[in-house]
């Protein structure tokens, strides 16, 4: 359709009725790309049967930054998909996205579940914050509406026996321990010691427990958390806590927080000279983000995280990169892959369960075995519990104003650089 | 515990309460002096960190010069915002004014994010990283130059409201609006006057903490509230107070921060709060009135 090749004037013909309801359908399409607008159910008709995906995120509020990259990148595996062809064992049928807003507030997204739910999507994703999403889960739970969480680290959201949650991310557990043992493995190639950690991190429960996997972690390795900081990411200052860590003199300083209050925490820390053999962040909101070296320069060389990421050798994750980029002219923070990736795994139930129904969606998604996906693991596969049971973190490193993986080694693309040059 | 680890928390505390009282001396001439419960501080301080961004960044205007922009913009933003907003309901009950002022400052923090995005902006100067490094004590030069504005802004304030004729017409119409008018005194011009410089001061604050702070449309709500808590501590619409309490809560804090962990730091700031609202009501450079 999009490939007609005969081109007619639209003003120098007389408009017949076929004429328009062939344009009024190209419209339609283009509306259901960008998501934004709805059309008549009437001109619908001749449509295969859409598909409606619901997405709940902070896209105002103090996360909005965040918010609205998960939602930019569902917005881009929905116009892939849809550019490719849509779903094609139902006929081709179109993904439309329905969003909501959370504001970074769990009670608003009962409301969120409980309307998408009423307009009759396939599948929800959702919400960055483990506190709304633990909430969002529960009411999808209720409502049997399958949710893929984008992002959401605690280990609650999967761990209450729920049947239509299902999970891509590592866990804080996966993370938090991967992030320590591929440090170690690190500091061994390198031949250097590494025996403390200082960890600087937010006083929500997203740093709280990822931090403390670290600690539980950390002997397992021959380490050790010899001070623990945590600050409140909405505090105008950070001195007094930075000042902790560099009284600690630790080998590495690791830390955990979102965006703002990083650049913050990070830039108190090179202001007063704290000089570990490496910054490690693990899930860290900023130090895996293009926008973190834009905004500070070249200080964050050598940072490193131990996060969530895509697979950066897979030429499906360097389209993704490109196509973020020309569609929203931002840098892809690492939280929107899995918002990207989300509607991909949704995708693929659909097109398996080849129905919109719900339940035969739930149950594509149990036996979900996805090879072709943007993330340094093997298949996407879930468990019982709905975790992906193959989730890794990879440890990315500042690399000449770049953010490169450089561990496990099969999926880096750069070496490290251990202990950091000061 | 070392030495330097003491002086270090206590020289930044000083600092940022500089910054703190930056905020709060606009604050108290608006709360304090025309007792309007101004929620949209934050968001006017906000309009001042942008605009000191962007006059960096399309102007290449460096951020401390850019005050001298960022003076008369908010000041006519802050008079029209009064003029326009505040005056027509001056006479219907206070709680009005307060969900008129709530709902500007939603307002602002939308129409900044349609305008200019959620993202995280940062104003990168030359010297950004200039700090004065004394044994292992790092004094940041942005910091320092935020708390001489601190500073240099009580001073013309300070002046303004004591010893000039606009500022006796000030504290008249405030402290006695009737009389005020009987005497000559044009009491709504005098407010949107008012109004208009307690917002060129979040505007000068804004532009003091732009180069050392992320820019984005919430940023505000982060030294509001510590705006309010300073302003009462010091007085309402005492511009020193305003300045002292804005040191006391950055040290209070920065005394917190060393002993208690994470959001807990400022127990010993809302204590001190409570124990001068406790036995000096008024705050600490308050009149009677």
């Amino acid at each position: 359709m999009m490939a007609r090749k005969k081109k007619t004037n639209p003003f120098g013909k007389k408009v017949t009725r076929r004429d328009f309801m062939k344009n009024t359908a190209k419209a339609t399409v283009t509306a259901a790309v960008v998501g934004t607008i709805g059309f008549p159910n009437v001109l619908r008709g001749a449509q295969p049967p859409e598909v409606v995906i619901g997405q709940i995120h902070p896209l105002s509020g103090f996360l909005g930054y965040l918010g609205n990259q998960l939602k930019n990148g569902c917005e881009l595996a929905v116009q892939e998909i849809n550019a490719a062809g849509g779903i094609k064992s139902l006929d081709g049928a179109k993904i439309k996205l329905l969003t909501a807003d959370s504001e970074g507030k769990p009670d608003l997204s009962i409301p969120a579940v409980e309307k998408l739910d009423r307009e009759g999507v396939v599948a929800v994703t959702g919400c960055l914050q483990s506190s709304v999403t633990i909430v969002a889960t529960q009411v999808a739970e209720k409502q049997r509406v399958p949710f893929v969480v984008s992002v959401a680290v605690a280990d609650k959201v999967t761990d209450r026996g729920f049947k239509y949650t299902f999970r891509i991310q590592p866990n804080a557990a996966q993370m938090g321990a991967q992030t320590v043992q591929y440090i170690s493995e690190i500091a061994k190639q390198a031949g250097v010691p590494v025996k403390t950690i200082a960890y600087l991190h937010d006083n929500t429960a997203f740093g709280t427990s990822l931090s403390e996997h670290v600690v539980n972690n950390a002997p397992k390795h021959n380490m050790e958390v010899i001070a623990r900081v945590p600050y409140s990411p909405r505090a105008a200052d950070v001195s007094s806590e930075v000042g902790k860590i560099k009284a600690a003199r630790s080998d590495l300083v690791m830390s955990t927080g979102y965006f703002a209050d990083q650049v913050r925490a990070f830039r108190t820390m090179k202001g007063h000279r704290v000089n570990p053999k490496a910054f490690v962040g693990c899930g860290n909101g900023a130090f895996s983000d293009q926008n973190f070296i834009k905004e500070l320069g070249k200080i964050t060389e050598y940072v490193m995280d131990g996060n969530y990421q895509a697979n950066p050798l897979s030429p499906l994750a360097k389209t993704m990169y490109a196509n973020y980029d020309k569609l929203h002219g931002i840098k892809m923070a690492p939280s929107a892959i899995f918002a990207y990736e989300a509607i991909y795994v949704i995708a693929d139930a659909v097109a398996r369960a080849k129905s919109t129904d719900r339940e035969a969606i739930r149950d594509a998604l149990t036996k979900t075995n996805m090879a072709d996906h943007v993330l340094p693991q093997g298949p996407i596969v879930f468990g019982a519990n709905g975790q992906n049971e193959n989730a890794q973190a990879a440890v990315t490193q500042v690399l000449n104003g770049k953010i490169n993986v450089v561990w496990p080694a099969e999926y880096s693309q750069s070496k490290f650089v251990f202990p950091a040059p000061s | 515990m070392n030495i330097y680890y003491i002086l270090q928390s206590l020289i930044d505390g000083l600092l940022i309460g500089g910054v703190y009282s930056l905020v709060a001396i606009g604050l108290t001439l608006i709360f304090g002096v025309m007792r309007i419960v101004n929620f949209a501080h934050g968001a006017l301080m906000m309009l001042g960190m942008y605009t000191t961004y962007w006059a960096f960044n399309l102007l290449h205007i460096d951020p401390y010069l850019s005050i001298l922009i960022c003076v008369p913009v908010l000041f006519i933003i802050g008079a029209a915002f009064q003029k326009f907003l505040i005056t027509p309901i001056l006479d219907a009950p206070e709680h009005n004014q307060l969900l008129l002022t709530l709902g500007v400052s939603l307002f602002l923090e939308n129409l900044a994010v349609f305008l200019w995005s959620p993202n995280y902006r940062v104003t990168r100067t030359s010297y950004e990283f200039a700090y004065l490094y004394i044994g292992d004590l790092s004094i940041s030069l942005q910091r320092v130059l935020a708390f001489l504005t601190a500073m240099v802004v009580t001073g013309i304030v300070y002046f303004l409201l004591s010893k000039t004729d606009l500022g006796k017409a000030i504290r008249a119409a405030s402290e006695e609006p009737r009389g005020a008018l009987l005497m000559g005194i044009n009491v709504r011009r005098i407010y949107w006057i008012t109004f208009g410089i307690g917002a060129a001061c979040a505007g000068v604050a804004g532009s003091a903490t732009a180069p050392f702070f992320p820019v984005y449309p919430t940023v505000g709500g982060i030294f509001v509230i510590t705006a309010f808590m300073v302003v009462v501590l010091g007085g309402m619409g005492s511009v020193l107070g305003a300045f002292a309490g804005g040191l006391i809560i950055g040290l209070a804090d920065a005394v917190g921060g060393m002993i208690f962990p994470g959001a807990m730091k400022s127990i010993i700031s809302f204590i001190l709060f409570i124990l001068i609202l406790l036995f000096k009501p008024t705050g600490l450079f308050g009149s009677k009135n």
